[in-house]
């Protein structure tokens, strides 16, 4: 049966150990999600309040199956260039084949530990947190033909089947975005996320037509092998580059692009954990890291990347500071996040950008979630300033999304410190100084704005509606495990793979993947030494980390006297802090006016070109097809005039007609 | 008692004289067929001109037509307009308007086929055409009819029987106003579905 | 004269011209059937004409007339049918008040 479907792409390096069973799990990996989409879809409206019943236990047993895929992977069963096969020739179009085929190798592996899992702990997550929501069946549709699209976006082995995914996704994320579609800020924030993600897409499908028309495949592989050699322009391999790296702007959302981001929270909880903090926003992380060999062959992309991807992160963590909306905050310290991947894979730290991706999707997806059970149990208050002292009320959550903030901050043995500060250190050693100095500073914010919410929330006075205070309970169990098993990755994970620094598992899994980007780069590393200069770069991220979050504790945490002299109340502090930094508290509270500005732009200005071309289109474009209908139908206004109805009208047509003919032939017939 | 062989002073054949009053007879009632101001009279004026063209047959040696003709036309049509003509009389008596806004139109169109088709007669040679009339005998007649024509026969028989019914279907008086009013619906399910070529479908409301 | 096919056909010409005459100009519905039968007749009339002087067409142009007289008396059989039936819907044998085809 699925040696039928199944045909092993010939590649050069025999897959021994890759049978048919691996290329059927893989299939399946795909196929599930998709049946349970349709599934749900078809029967959901009738399974009620059990609407997941389908959909929960289909990303289970897809997560087992990426489990044994992951381990087969990572434990080099596929080999060095990874299991790669055919499932069907896609679209065969004479010189253009586009096959559907699957690419499993070290990096999808590293991408599908975070999708399998987080996915399949927002799926058990949402039994809880959609409980009471009418119409969740939809809700669950959608998230399993968000995993299919994931999956299939990290598994395409060519540009298109990606490409196909990645707009899948951007579906998805739409559909799911406007879940409370009645709403009109979500349906508006849907729209947004979908509109700005266009134009990063309309750039990424130019670069596969500028890929196609270059080297005439869309096969990774084949691309870069054939790429070096397809004697280009070295403008050219740099158009095609940014032309890829406009696409993971937009679906990353980096600046100039990132404004959908944090309008995208109008969604539910679940879906800003699982597409729009862990999953899908490292699409383009994703595709940058995969295309590495493409970009390595441009130093001026890269530079273009990493400014892009540092400047996305400070501006971000500046906005983070002094948002009050606690899901806000948190979209934009996943912005700021995304940012640190996007500069590492423009410095060339491949290894460090994935990494950080793997453990920030872990820890952000805890934050995300922890920010659920916090917005459930306050009864759906999202501002912060109307929290406070929650601690000891929900304490699982609690405990749980410290464990994510300390993660987050860089705190050392928490994930994030390993993934960081490898960031961090790559970018200094490898000669890009300014990166390291701004990515030193964002630590800094990190830090703050991290404590700053996890102050405003759990510690600190509460500001709780009194109606709903005393109501105030923990999450139901499938809620608060996923919590639990979250928070033990963003733990450990660094440790785990992360440990001995630049020699742990992650190297050892993405090596074979990165080899040709390194060698194009052509970087070469001092060996890790913990008593030279990479302790000195350890200690001071984490010396800063830890100023930011002792100034975070001081205006928002726990009183504690050790810290401070008790000068004034906590919140005159923050006042008086706030009109010294007047000028940058409004920029940074107004996001620096993107929307404004985007505003200003598109909706002023680009409105005015618009009416102006509207215009012209109802009048001149318009005018003439409704001229040629206006004309007909006066026409046949008039000409029914003669339709009178009466017989003997016609019959004196007839005889009218008679003679013109008749006459006619007689002076025409020769005689 | 004889005639003279030409007409007195005039000199012509009799022959020629008689055509000359058909002629004249038919074109002249025909003309107060089509203008006359009362329908009734317009009526009689026409058996009248059918009495003319009766005559015309017998001239041109065809006796049996002529006597149908006097059967059919004078007997029979004539009296069925006749009555036609009284059973749609309105109360108010002849119309002042006979004539449509069209008519000079309708005339010189009228004038425009005449003279074309006299033009085309009086121009063409008629090569077959003999100067002696001949006469074509009843017996001869009643054999070609009975033999050689007897499917048409048959076929005009068949289609005055269905003029009849038809006619009697379309005149007669319907006994109930309900029945007039057959609701569209169920009548076009119980009908089988007309052919999609047909297009008055979608003309009807 | 009368020994003329010409002189017959003309005839017929002219009467076929006062027959159209009739139908185009006519308001009443009865007067247009009785145009129409002066149509027919004037055909008639050439038919027997041809039959007269043409001598292969002896018999069967008689024939041929009688037919046209049959159709004709079931022609005005029908007609008249028809314009009684209008009539009795509409109140007027005047055929340029049927509009209702036009709606």
């Amino acid at each position: 049966m699925s040696g039928f479907l199944l045909t092993a792409a010939e590649t050069e390096t025999p897959v021994a150990a890759a049978g048919a069973t691996d290329m059927l799990l893989v299939t399946l990996l795909v196929a599930l999600p998709l049946a349970g989409f349709a599934l749900t879809a078809l029967l959901g409206r009738r399974l009620y309040t059990k609407a997941w019943v389908i959909a929960v236990p289909v990303m289970i047993v897809t997560w087992l199956i990426g489990l044994y895929v992951i381990a087969q992977a990572l434990g080099g069963a596929y080999g060095e260039e990874g299991l790669h096969f055919t499932l069907y020739r896609w679209i065969p179009a004479g010189d253009f084949t586009v096959d559907a085929g699957f690419l499993v190798d070290g990096l999808t592996a590293a991408l599908l530990i975070v999708v399998t899992t987080v996915g399949m702990l927002v799926h058990v997550y949402s039994i809880g947190y959609m409980a009471h929501e009418p119409g969740r069946w939809r809700f669950f549709a959608y998230l399993n033909l968000f995993m299919f699209s994931m999956l299939l976006l990290v598994l395409a082995d060519n540009f298109l089947v990606l490409f196909a995914a990645w707009e899948l996704v951007g579906l998805c994320s739409y559909l799911l975005i406007g879940y409370w579609y009645k709403r009109r800020s979500a349906a508006l924030a849907a729209k947004k996320a979908f509109i700005v993600n266009r134009v990063g897409d309309v750039g990424f499908g130019l670069g596969i037509m500028a890929i196609w028309t270059t080297v005439g495949t869309l096969n990774f592989h084949e691309v870069f092998e054939a790429l070096p050699e397809a004697g280009l322009e070295p403008w050219m391999i740099t158009g095609i580059a940014l032309l890829l790296f406009a696409g993971a702007v937009g679906k990353s959302a980096q600046f100039p692009l990132h404004v959908w981001l944090p309008d995208a929270m109008e969604g539910p909880t679940p879906v800003s954990a699982l597409i729009h903090a862990a999953t899908m926003v490292n699409a383009g992380v994703y595709l940058v890291a995969r295309t590495s060999p493409i970009f390595a062959q441009s130093p001026f992309a890269m530079l273009v990347v990493a400014s892009i991807g540092i400047f996305t992160a400070i501006l971000a963590a500046s906005i983070a500071m002094t948002q009050t909306d606690i899901k806000r905050v948190l979209a934009y310290s996943t912005l700021s996040q995304l940012g640190y991947m996007f500069a590492a894979l423009g410095v060339g730290a491949y290894f460090a950008a994935i990494f950080h991706l793997m453990t920030h999707g872990f820890f952000k997806g805890l934050l995300f979630l922890g920010s659920g059970s916090v917005i459930h149990a306050v009864h759906e208050e999202q501002d912060m300033n109307r929290m406070g002292g929650l601690w000891r009320k929900i304490p699982i959550t609690h405990i749980t999304m410290l464990i994510g903030s300390i993660a987050i901050s860089g705190i050392p043995f928490f994930a994030g410190f390993f993934s960081k500060d490898e960031i961090l250190g790559e970018s200094f050693k490898l000669g890009f100084g300014w990166v390291w100095f701004i990515g030193v500073v964002v630590a800094v914010m990190t830090a703050f704005y991290m404590f700053r919410l996890m102050g405003k929330t759990f510690y600190g006075p509460s500001h709780v509606d009194p109606h709903v205070a005393d109501k105030i309970h923990e999450s139901p169990p499938t809620m608060t495990i996923p919590l639990i098993l979250l928070a033990i990755p963003s733990m450990f994970l660094g440790v785990a793979i992360g440990w001995p620094p630049e020699g742990g598992l992650i190297h050892q899994w993405l090596g074979p993947v990165f080899h040709e980007a390194e060698e194009l780069l052509g970087h070469e590393l001092e060996p890790y030494a913990i008593f030279g200069i990479d302790g000195f770069l350890l200690g001071a991220s984490v010396a800063v980390a830890i100023v930011g979050m002792v100034m975070a504790w001081r205006y928002f945490g726990f009183r504690v006297p050790l810290l401070g002299a008790e000068v004034q109340p906590r919140a005159r502090r923050v006042e008086v802090l706030t009109e010294r930094f007047r000028g940058w508290y409004d920029a940074s509270f107004h996001k620096w006016w993107f929307d404004d500005l985007n505003h200003l732009l598109f909706v002023r200005i680009g409105g005015a070109v618009a009416a102006a071309l509207w215009w012209f289109d109802v009048n001149i474009v318009d005018g003439a097809v409704n001229g040629v209908a206006r004309l007909t139908q006066g026409t046949g206004r008039e000409i029914r005039q003669i339709q009178t109805g009466r017989v003997q009208n016609y019959a004196l047509g007839i005889a009218i007609g008679l003679l013109v003919v008749a006459v006619s032939y007689l002076v025409v017939t020769p005689r | 008692m004889s005639l003279p062989e030409t007409v007195p002073f005039l000199g012509w054949a009799w022959d020629d004289l008689l055509f000359l009053f058909f002629a004249g007879a038919l074109l002249g009632t025909g003309l107060m067929v089509v203008i006359g101001r009362n329908i009734i009279r317009s009526g009689l004026w026409m058996i009248c001109c059918f009495g003319a063209l009766a005559g015309l047959y017998v001239l041109l040696g065809a006796p049996l037509i002529a006597a149908a003709q006097v059967l059919i036309y004078i007997g029979a049509i004539s009296v069925l307009v006749l009555f036609a003509v009284m059973l749609t009389q309105s109360k108010s008596g002849p119309v002042g308007l006979v004539f449509h806004h069209q008519a000079w139109a309708g005339a010189l169109a009228a004038l425009g086929i005449g003279i074309l088709v006299a033009v085309v007669v009086a121009g063409t040679a008629w090569p077959l055409a003999e100067t002696a009339r001949t006469p074509s005998p009843t017996e001869e007649l009643a054999l070609l009819l009975f033999r050689d024509y007897v499917l048409p026969l048959e076929v005009v028989s068949v289609l005055l029987l269905a003029a009849v019914i038809g006619g009697v279907f379309l005149a007669k008086r319907e006994r109930e106003p309900e029945e007039t009013i057959v609701p569209a619906e169920p009548a076009r399910e119980r009908m089988p579905a007309p052919a999609p070529a047909v297009g008055t479908r979608e003309l009807t409301p | 004269m009368s020994g003329s096919l010409q002189s017959y056909l003309i005839l017929s010409a002219l009467l076929f011209a006062i027959g159209t005459f009739g139908f185009l100009a006519r308001r009443n519905a009865i007067a247009m059937l009785m145009s129409i039968e002066l149509m027919l007749n004037a055909v008639n009339l050439s038919i027997v004409a041809f039959g007269a002087f043409i001598p292969a067409l002896r018999g069967d142009a008689a024939i041929i007339a009688l037919m046209v007289m049959a159709v004709a008396a079931a022609e005005a059989t029908v007609g008249l049918a028809i314009v009684i039936a209008i009539y009795r819907n509409s109140r007027t044998p005047l055929v340029d008040e049927y509009d209702r085809m036009r709606q």
